[in-house]
């Protein structure tokens, strides 16, 4: 019976090492290989000084804060959005409308990046219009720049955002809206007493997943972007491309990785957050 | 239908939540349609409106050899990735859900498997990058192949993992007792209930692995091209005609493709 008992553990431990391999050999090794470029040679800390001198801690905070102000953005319009969604639509309508807002999750963001080109450019569909419409006299400049990018990263990461709320949504009893404004509660109060105490799990939980990848998106800043908008992906990939400097960009990836972490151990310690997280 | 909407739209709190979904839907997807609709212009640079209307853009995507080339090297990555991606996954969900390791380990496993979820897709890219060089196995196929089956890991794990512990563990136990052994029980009771997550799960990650751009972008060095990887680089040369044409035919067949599996994810 022992044997058999040692074969199945034999068994089960090479049914997981298959996996856990892949994952070690290229999720973790490399990490550890990064470290150890972000601290050699020789043990210093001269790439995490580096890292966090004014310059670049200036692109640090930058790329954190666009993250978080997307980030918010993308609630204020998945709120009404996933409401609407969970309480509001026909029954029959409603899992083809959710398919719908998060179908853009699958689709090529290169290409959905892209697709922004075309409205905004000076010759673009958004110009045009009101050009011809005599809302503007001129086109304006709307491509490579802030507004660009911006529009670019609330819509790429907008369905993560709808998708993770909506579970929190999908879950608030509708009674206690219709008992609030039953006693006349008005839509503000609704909002801050009923609907955001028993959502708001739901929305950290989508923030902690969305603000990291915008902080760290390639794409979006390299195609809507404009000179001025460096980002912290864009430092990483500049010294992965030039071949110099690997451990500058490692202690940056390191730091970046240690805000990245420490924030989501932070909203794991929220047991209701962690339940959030948890389908992802 | 219409007046039923409208209802909907103005019942309770106003027009107002209705309304940002309107508008939402009109974001998603007014791109989306602009390229499809300049995508069709006889010139190479489309004006707004356009000329007239033709696909000898499409037809110029299809002949193009380097994007063709691209499109085959995507497809056989993708093809690698949800084959690949599914069987690991399976392992990675048995081990989470089944497994008789301790219970340290499995959550171990699980968060081993989950690192491309937490970790920022630019930090795993960069880092395997720097890996490869210094293991001296530099670009190519290899790296990112595996590249690919690390990151499409966690999606294939968790999916199946849900179905997985939906499974009643009653039925191997039954079979045991009437003397199959596990390779029976593997393949006539866990498969064939696993079925549509399986499928999804290939699909997903197919998906997934079509659409990767990061890793890829580190990884392939100047030999191996894909779709992403073909557009972004013409993206930054400039807007065209061609451009809308292949960007049309990739979102056709990510959307069919995700479309399916999320068919197939929803339990019958």
């Amino acid at each position: 019976m022992g044997t058999a008992d040692e074969q199945s553990t034999l068994r089960e431990g090479v049914i997981a090492g298959v996996p856990v391999s892949v994952a070690i050999a290229v999720g973790v090794l490399p990490l550890i290989v990064l470290f150890v470029e972000s601290i050699g040679p020789g043990l210093g800390t001269a790439a995490y000084q580096e890292a966090v001198s004014p310059l670049y801690r200036g692109t640090l905070l930058y790329s954190l804060g666009v993250g978080v102000v997307v980030t918010g953005v993308c609630l204020a319009i998945a709120y009404p959005v996933t409401y609407w969604v969970a309480h509001r639509c026909p029954r029959r309508y409603r899992l083809a409308l959710l398919v719908t807002l998060t179908l853009p999750l699958w689709l090529n963001y290169v290409v959905l990046n892209y697709s922004w080109v075309w409205i905004l450019a000076r010759g673009g569909l958004l110009n045009t219009v009101a050009t011809s419409l005599g809302l503007i006299a001129e086109p304006l400049d709307l491509l490579y720049n802030d507004i660009s990018m911006f529009i670019g990263f609330v819509y790429i990461y907008l369905p993560y955002v709808v998708l993770t709320l909506y579970v929190s949504m999908e879950r608030l009893d509708y009674r206690l809206i219709e008992a609030a404004r039953d006693l006349g509660a008005t839509n503000r109060r609704l909002f801050l007493d009923v609907i955001l105490p028993s959502t708001l799990p739901g929305a950290i939980a989508a923030a902690l997943i969305v603000y990291a990848r915008i902080a760290g998106a390639f794409a979006t800043p390299a195609i809507l972007g404009g000179p001025g908008n460096v980002m912290i992906a864009s430092l990483i990939t500049e010294a992965f491309r030039q071949y110099v400097d690997y451990g500058f960009a490692a202690a940056l990836s390191f730091v970046f990785l240690a805000v990245v972490v420490v924030a989501l151990l932070g909203g794991a310690t929220i047991p209701q957050v962690r339940e959030e997280l948890r389908q992802w | 239908m219409v007046g039923r909407v409208r209802l909907a739209l103005t019942r309770g709190a106003g027009r107002f939540p209705g309304t940002v979904v309107a508008l939402t839907l009109l974001f998603l997807y007014l791109p989306i349609l602009a390229v499809g609709y300049l995508s069709l212009s006889p010139n190479a640079q489309p004006t707004v409106p356009i000329d007239g209307v033709s696909l000898r853009w499409y037809g110029a995507v299809l002949t193009d050899s380097r994007f063709v080339r691209a499109a085959l090297t995507s497809f056989g990555l993708a093809v690698v990735s949800a084959v690949g991606g599914t069987a690991l996954g399976l392992a990675g969900a048995h081990t989470i859900v089944r497994s008789q390791l301790p219970s340290r380990v499995r959550g171990a496993v699980a968060l081993v498997i989950g690192l491309p979820l937490f970790v920022p897709t630019i930090v795993v890219a960069f880092g395997i990058g720097v890996a490869t060089g210094v293991a001296d196995i530099g670009f190519g196929y290899l790296p990112v192949i595996f590249g690919h089956l690390f990151w499409v890991l966690p999606f294939t794990t968790f999916l199946l993992t849900a179905r997985y512990t939906e499974l009643d563990d009653q039925l191997p136990e039954a079979a045991q007792d009437l003397g199959a052994d596990r390779r029976t029980i593997f393949l006539t009771i866990t498969v064939p209930l696993l079925r549509p997550a399986l499928l999804a799960s290939a699909l997903f990650a197919f998906a997934l692995s079509f659409n990767e751009f990061l890793i890829t972008f580190f990884l392939a060095g100047s030999g191996i091209t894909t779709v992403p990887l073909e557009i972004f680089g013409k993206v930054r040369i400039g807007a065209t005609s061609f451009l809308n044409a292949a960007s049309v035919l990739v979102l056709l067949l990510s959307a069919l493709i995700a479309g399916g599996a999320s068919v197939l994810q929803r339990p019958a």
